[in-house]
């Protein structure tokens, strides 16, 4: 018998106390097929609720650290030559797996970024002179670190968009922490194993293509992604692309399914579209140097608040 | 009469709505989108004219898109459109008839027009200004049929009587200051009959029942959020925060019309029959 995703979301959150939007982020980037981006403080359960979702799905996990010293090489894999045979033969990277945790991939330089942007997006890789196909599913979580920005390689907005969504983490409420005190005081929690398959995965994926995203739906959809690039021009420098627009309704029918639903509604564009356009807008230096009202999240907020529910 | 009203009220709003669905959008220059009527003080139970006005720039045989509000308060006695072409463009003008049976005031929603801006290409939704009538207690007397030629001297001879009176009026006004005035009496305030919100809904009811399309569960949808102080930013999880919709049955109501106003052609039967079972339970 097929597992539901909220078969999952459970597994997940026996694990990871609250973070309600890491969880939901990380099963819509799964539904949807695309790459999650975490960003928050150390400590906060990023890399915890990766691991806990690769377990969760039976699936190959694989954690790279980024570095400064990273080549694109330890990412991709390299051809190593094997003196016993006389070849070259090939060793394949951390990339080959279903679930790759990117940890605090701005601290690696911008070509080792772009090697694994390019397999994020083309969901292969070319070692010497053959190609390789990634896993099927493939999904990247990445996370950011806020601070300690000494010596790191900001993303550029262009590969940003890669990702389908980004989660800003925050920390967790004082209930939330005190039951982090008591469930991890003792031992460290495993995470459930084996929750899901592979093969559901694929299943869950096909639901959400026919989720049906009605006429107004799309409209509503797409005038929020119009106002990123009409208002709040003070802060704004350039609004979100049409791809914005795609992963709008691709993560729209992914939370229909995650709430047993087979339609869109508003409630679904809106949940989702903070998560969608903030790493895809060009925000300017005001964003952080003016307060009170500026904030990039606030912005965001105004610009959904400004488009009329269908 | 309520049955009457809600289908008048309803699918005036929907006849224009179904249309805009079906259709693509027509590529215009919207230069005016105005919502008046002919009285802002109507009688109650004496019909008046809501107008609705529109220019654009380019020469086209209809307007699709247009959409008028849900007129609950008022009864639909009928409606005229005319479209006329021009240099300027095409010039839209509806007439409806309407009358109120009850006093009070009365707000008019904007009316909406949906098109792609010719300039920049995207989908937009103009709107016209909203409208407030204040719905008085008095019907006017019927005028009384007799010879054009009497009426023609009475208004004449009323006239002359105002006139006669404004020069006595001026000439004292130069010779003495005027005295101070005395505190007008207050006037009566109409006496607004208390609004029962289930009368709405029994004749969404009824209209939903007859026509058991998604362009007539989405106007009904409308009306509810209205009844329950929703605002236009709203989703359905912002309005079942509002102390309006804290009753489990009109929360039933709202959630089973998000469903038939969004879901596919397969479950749109399915969504509606719920939708009734919830309006029932609500009008009831």
């Amino acid at each position: 018998m097929s597992a539901s995703p909220q078969s999952l979301v459970r597994a997940l959150e026996r694990t990871i106390v609250g973070q309600r939007e890491v969880v939901d982020g990380l099963l819509l980037g799964l539904i949807a097929g695309g790459h999650v981006l975490l960003e928050g403080p150390p400590g906060l359960a990023k890399t915890l609720a990766c691991r806990a979702l690769a377990a969760a799905l039976d699936g190959e996990f694989k954690r790279v650290q980024f570095t400064p010293d990273l080549l694109p090489s330890d990412i991709v894999g390299t051809r190593i030559f094997d003196q016993r045979e006389s070849a070259f033969s090939t060793v394949k990277g951390p990339i080959f797996a279903n679930v790759v945790l990117a940890d605090e991939i701005n601290r690696a330089p911008a070509k080792v970024q772009s090697a694994l942007l390019e397999a994020m997006q083309e969901r292969q890789v070319t070692i010497g002179l053959q190609t390789h196909a990634l896993p099927d599913p493939f999904i990247v979580m990445a996370t950011m670190n806020p601070l300690d920005s000494e010596g790191t390689y900001a993303l550029p907005i262009a590969q940003m968009d890669r990702f389908l969504l980004k989660i800003d983490v925050g920390y967790p409420s004082r209930e939330e922490e005190l039951t982090i005190l008591e469930r991890f005081a003792v031992s460290e929690t495993q995470p459930a194993h084996s929750v899901a398959a592979l093969a559901d995965v694929h299943q869950w994926r096909v639901q959400s293509h026919s989720v049906h995203l009605d006429e107004k739906v799309k409209r509503y959809i797409v005038e929020i992604v119009a106002v990123t690039r009409e208002r709040e021009a003070e802060y704004i420098d350039f609004g979100a692309s049409p791809r914005a627009t795609l992963a709008l309704a691709n993560l729209s029918r992914a939370r229909a399914l995650l709430q047993e639903r087979d339609y869109v509604v508003p409630d679904d564009v809106r949940a989702v579209a903070p998560a969608a356009l903030r790493h895809r807008i060009g925000f300017n230096f005001r964003v952080n140097a003016e307060k009170p009202g500026a904030g990039a999240g606030a912005i965001i907020e105004r610009l959904i608040a400004a488009v009329p529910v269908p | 009469m309520a049955f009457k009203r809600a289908v008048a009220a309803v699918l005036l709003a929907l006849a224009f709505g179904a249309n805009a669905a079906a259709q693509s959008l027509q590529r215009l220059t919207v230069t005016q989108l105005v919502l008046s009527a002919d009285t802002s003080a109507p009688m109650v139970e004496n019909p008046f004219h809501l107008i609705v006005t529109a220019t654009v720039k380019e020469r086209v045989k209809r307007l699709d898109n247009i959409v008028l509000p849900i007129l609950t308060e008022l009864e639909l006695l009928g409606d005229e459109q005319q479209t006329s072409t021009d240099r300027s463009g095409t010039h839209y003008r509806e007439t409806i008839t309407v009358v109120a049976h009850h006093t009070g005031n009365i707000t008019i929603a904007p009316v909406t027009l949906d098109a792609v801006n010719a300039r920049t290409g995207r989908a937009e939704r103009y709107s016209s200004n909203s409208l407030n009538l204040n719905v008085g207690g008095t019907a006017l007397a019927p005028a009384s049929p007799g010879p054009h030629l009497w009426s023609n001297l009475a208004i004449a001879a009323g006239f002359l009587a105002v006139s006669l009176l404004s020069m006595v009026l001026v000439a004292r006004r130069w010779r003495a200051p005027p005295a101070p005035l005395p505190e007008p009496e207050p006037a009566p305030l109409p006496v607004a009959r208390p609004h029962d919100p289930r009368s709405d809904l029994r004749d969404a009811l009824a209209t939903l029942r007859v026509h058991r399309t998604r362009e007539t569960a989405v106007a009904v949808r409308l009306l509810v959020r209205r009844m329950v102080g929703a605002g236009d930013a709203e989703t359905l999880e912002d309005v079942l925060q509002r102390p309006q919709a804290a009753n489990p049955v009109m929360r039933e109501l709202l959630r089973a019309l998000e469903r038939a106003s969004f879901t596919h052609d397969g479950d749109l039967e399915s969504a509606i029959a719920a939708a009734l079972v919830a309006l029932e339970r609500a009008a009831s």
